[in-house]
């Protein structure tokens, strides 16, 4: 692969890359400016939207900017939380199985109460609208963030940790020189991963209904679903494309260079032609603006260390361990205390829900969730069938991996539920019921895990093991009952872990579709949930939710966990 | 060697324990002392080695002794007084090298210097010399990434330097290096202790090679196993530099193998009459059965006895590893080991000359004299037809063998119990039976 120019550029060139970046900051404030100024209007819960495709790159910058608040607040909660869960054994205990939790619940569910709420809290201005919004995002972004960080965190090797302690780094120190930078390429990475994520219910999260209520934010995602609902294809085009230029742009602009950067916090290095590159942060290291910048930062350091009064002699004594321990106890036991106070309650008011959900409604729900557990299977049946062997062929290649995986990953980021109306009307134009249709879209989203999990399994099935391979004769179908498809056995079980949960989130989205001035709608889990939501039957939809939440939870616990200790123990090819 | 300062009123040890014992509750909660009744030293102007094999807890001690681990009892002093967080005179040189990737050379070492209330052109004065004492000169922007393992380790030695410590605490430091960058390093670490230049006064080494220990220890202090005890204690007095193939050293060397072998490998006296049919429950060595038969075979290859020594520089092992499968194959009669010698007995020589299934026989033979299989198997025959679960036999064992790890012990149990034919074992359910000849497991 080519090594990066990293020569400074100078004349036009050079001047050229310095206005373009100027260009893009001032775009950002631009943004930020325009939502500020959305959000102080009064309050005005449904939006018309023009279709009309020129107002389509305002409408997606309001969703771009919807989105990278969302991702402040992940990142935010992910380095609070994820640091807390692992400094304390007992905090553990408590907080792992809530994100757990919290995963598995659909972001309908988290709807009502956040929109409810926020507007209540700001009833004169869009601001509580729009937090409504954001929050929603921020739910489907936040979990794998705080997994990764904490996972990081927890894998930090126990002498560096000894190295801080040795010379004495402070808090700040220890947390930015080791555990973020430890954390780095998987938080980086994450983040990308989550920022993907976070759109998947853009269409639901800008435009929805609460009983008689609509509500309806300027953004892609409210574009797309009134484009839907008024059988706009035309539309439906544009906001794809729009949505696809946007998620490639942020793509290119700020994760690959962000990606390629993180590789500094690499423990080995890698073969050069392994390493990510990104144009643009070879460009930007190139740029004159840049490289003044670095300069003058290194002076300001040198200039602000060598003017700072020297700190005491005894440098930063530690605290006794035992009194630091007390300090730390009576910080969670407070902190325990309130959060089973609010969990508490939480529980009262959901019982009271409950409460007044009757037996029959009980019965459908437990129909319903037969019917959707019988559709998320197919779908990720349908996921393996074709992702196992398109992935083994195309991860046994090391040059078309490479070229293939961003593309892939690209694709997957897309979200899904923007081309369901497409897909539905091919579908029914070829006469395929609307139940079956469902689980198809179901696994237009899913299906992208498992692909890519299986394309990183086949890639890293040893060199060694295929040629042993090629010397005892074991060929065509031996060689892949034998050795690729056990080998990449533990990544496909990742992978349709991560599958499932995304097909049992987009149910919601999948059983229920306006189209074309008409509702289609098949039995099941989610179309119950995005009825209950859409009439404001509360109770119904808690009694969904939870009914959601615990089916996940136990087929993790009866399928998923045994599959995965299976795949750890005789499959795995670390050992 | 350094001049010894000179002193004024008895001087207090720069780091000192006193009485320190250290347990800890292990994954199924069985208490672990690994450390047990420490006394031990640093004076002002020594180099101390201890020497002591895997898992006898020598770097819990240096941990205990510079503060980065509270002991369960005893005190910590340092000058005399009472250690509280971390030693302010010491600095720790790492067995893997602990530095940190993302930063470069001279970063790293300025780590060394992290709180310092220094001017900023002394610290990169210091940097600066740190790195060229250690002779990196050159890489000072290069990330230890890009290093090989002895110009890392150099790295972490002018990281632990640069700060101008009294005593240098080194963990196994060149066992992750191969023998010769070993070799030059330890010439080097002596090297900048006795020129004076860097203000250090003493040295601690932790390692299990009996050569560093010699070469570097004026004082050896080594230590016995399950739980970590003070065995012996040697004053070195060989004069610097010191040289590997000196036959003064080499006596040294040999003079400490036969205190570490009796250590490990406590001379029984001669059985009195017949062997008891079943023994008492004692640990098992953790050896592999494969280690175990290699070893009687490279024995019998050399005419049946051979000279420990010997047996370890074949095996390539370290030595702790090799005193492991020695002892292994003594629990199990193969060997016996009369001072340092290994001896096939009658009935290694038997296992040596038969073949695979009979090997198996024999094997199964032995194991069933030892008191730990006889109990475990007692347990599982209670209830034939009821397969026992792992953590059902780990705590068994935890009960009767309190102060060894389980786990350990019953990986070591079912290798051997799986060879011998004895047990089957089903990792996926984790479910322990006796073998019934109905199913094989390999």
């Amino acid at each position: 692969m080519r090594t990066p120019d990293t020569k400074p550029l100078r004349g036009v060139g050079g001047l050229a890359v310095d206005v373009l970046l100027v260009a893009t900051l001032a775009a950002l404030v631009g943004g930020v400016v325009v939502l500020a100024q959305r959000w102080n209007a009064p309050m005005r819960a449904t939006t018309p939207i023009d279709l009309d495709p020129r107002a389509l790159p305002g409408y997606t910058l309001l969703s771009l900017s919807r989105g990278f608040a969302a991702y402040l607040l992940s990142l935010v909660f992910t380095l609070v939380y994820g640091t807390i869960a692992a400094h304390s054994r007992r905090a553990e205990k408590v907080m792992l199985p809530l994100l757990d939790i919290g995963q598995g619940i659909p972001v309908l569910g988290f709807l009502p109460g956040l929109v409810l709420g926020m507007v209540a809290l700001f009833p004169r201005s869009n601001v509580g609208l729009e937090l409504a919004c954001i929050l929603m995002i921020f739910t489907g972004q936040v979990w794998n963030m705080v997994f990764s960080f904490y996972g990081s965190l927890r894998s930090i090797p126990a002498d560096l940790k000894e190295v801080a302690r040795i010379h004495r780094f402070g808090w700040m120190k220890t947390f930015g020189t080791v555990e973020v930078s430890s954390a780095a390429i998987g938080l980086v990475w994450n983040s990308m991963m989550s920022m993907a994520g976070g759109w998947f219910f853009l269409t639901v999260n800008e435009a929805f209904t609460l009983g008689d209520r609509d509500f309806r934010l300027p953004g892609v995602g409210s574009y797309m679903a009134v484009a839907i609902e008024k059988g706009d294809q035309r539309a439906m085009v544009w906001a794809i494309v729009a949505m696809a230029t946007m998620i490639l742009a942020v793509d290119q602009l700020l994760w690959r260079p962000l990606v390629a950067w993180s590789q500094r916090f690499r423990v080995e290095d890698l073969a050069s032609s392994d390493k990510p590159q990104s144009w643009v942060l070879d460009l930007a290291r190139r740029a004159p603006l840049v490289r003044r910048l670095h300069a003058l930062r290194a002076r300001l350091t040198e200039r602000r260390t060598s003017r700072r009064a020297p700190a005491p002699e005894t440098a930063a004594a530690e605290p006794g361990p035992a009194a630091a321990a007390r300090g730390r106890g009576l910080l969670l036991v407070a902190a325990g205390v309130g959060a089973a106070v609010v969990a508490a309650w939480g529980v009262l008011r959901l019982l009271g829900l409950l409460a007044s959900v009757s037996r029959r409604e009980w019965l459908d729900l437990a129909a319903a969730l037969g019917a959707t557990f019988l559709r998320t299977a197919g779908a990720l049946a349908l996921a393996a069938v074709w992702t196992v062997p398109a992935g083994i062929l195309i991860g046994r290649s090391a040059r078309w991996s490479r070229r293939l995986q961003p593309v892939v990953q690209l694709v997957a980021s897309f979200p899904a539920p923007m081309i369901f109306p497409i897909v539905t009307g091919v579908m029914l134009a070829l006469r395929v019921p609307f139940a079956v249709i469902a689980s198809v879209l179901m696994l237009l989203g899913a299906q992208w895990y498992v692909l890519f999990n299986v394309l990183a399994g086949a890639s890293a099935v040893p060199h060694d093991l295929e040629e042993a391979a090629e010397t005892y004769g074991m060929r065509g179908r031996e060689r892949w009952k034998r050795l690729f498809l056990p080998a990449v056995f533990p990544y496909l079980v990742t992978g349709l872990i991560t599958a499932a949960g995304g097909a049992w989130n987009a149910s919601i989205v999948a059983e229920t579709l306006a189209y074309k001035g008409r509702t289609l709608e098949t039995f099941g889990l989610g179309s119950t949930i995005t009825r209950a939501t859409a009439s404001a039957n509360f109770p119904l939809l808690a009694a969904g939710v939870l009914t959601m939440s615990l089916a996940l939870v136990l087929l993790n616990r009866t399928v998923w966990r045994p599959l995965y200790r299976l795949a750890e123990s005789k499959y795995s090819l670390n050992r | 060697m350094a001049a010894p300062k000179p002193q004024s009123a008895p001087e207090q040890p720069i780091a000192q324990t006193i009485g320190v014992s250290k347990s800890y509750k292990d994954d199924s909660g069985h208490e672990r002392v690994v450390l047990h009744g420490i006394d031990f030293a640093v004076r002002r102007g020594e180099t101390v080695a201890i020497l002591g094999p895997s898992g006898c807890g020598k770097s819990t001690l240096l941990r205990i002794l510079i503060g980065l681990i509270e002991p369960s009892s005893g005190e910590v002093r340092e000058h005399g007084e009472p250690l509280r967080g971390i030693h302010p005179g010491a600095a720790v040189v790492f067995q893997n090298f602990a530095l940190f990737p993302w930063l470069t050379v001279e970063e790293n070492v300025r780590v060394g210097l992290n709180g310092r209330p220094l001017p900023v052109e002394e610290t990169a004065d210091r940097v600066a010399h740190a790195i060229e004492q250690v002779g990196l000169a050159g890489a000072e922007r290069a990330y230890p990434k890009e290093l090989s393992g002895g110009m890392k380790q150099r790295v972490g030695i002018a990281r632990a330097l640069v700060g101008r410590p009294e005593l240098l605490c080194m963990d196994e430091p060149f066992s992750a290096l191969d023998v010769l960058t070993a070799e030059s390093l330890r010439a080097e670490v002596y090297r900048l202790w006795s020129d004076g230049e860097t203000g250090l006064s003493s040295i601690l080494i932790i390692t299990h090679l009996i050569d560093e220990a010699v070469y570097l220890g004026d004082r050896i202090v080594i230590l016995g196993a399950n739980p970590g005890t003070i065995q012996r204690e040697i004053v070195n007095t060989l004069p610097h530099p010191r040289a590997y193939r000196h036959p003064e050293f080499l006596r040294m060397v040999e003079e400490i193998h036969d205190i570490v072998t009796g250590v490990h490998l406590p001379e029984e006296p001669a059985p009195a009459g017949k062997r008891p049919s079943v023994g008492p429950i004692h640990p098992l060595p953790g050896a592999r059965t494969t280690e175990i038969l290699g070893l009687l075979e490279i024995v019998s290859d050399h005419g049946g006895q051979m000279d420990l020594f010997e047996l370890d520089a074949i095996t390539e092992y370290d030595f702790g590893k090799t005193i492991t499968v020695v002892k292994a194959a003594e629990m199990l009669a193969f060997v016996d080991t009369p001072g340092d010698l290994v001896r096939l007995t009658d009935f290694g020589r038997e296992m040596v000359a038969v073949d695979q299934p009979e090997k198996k026989l024999l094997f199964r033979k032995r194991l069933l004299t030892l008191g730990l299989f006889a109990a475990v198997i007692r347990l599982l025959a209670a209830e034939p037809d009821v397969a026992r679960s792992g953590d059902d036999v780990k705590a068994f064992i935890g009960e009767r063998l309190p102060g060894c790890a389980p786990a350990d012990l019953f990986r070591t149990l079912i290798g051997w119990g799986r060879y011998a034919q004895l047990f089957h074992y089903d990792a996926q359910a984790d479910e322990l039976s006796l073998h019934t000849g109905r199913d094989r497991d390999d």
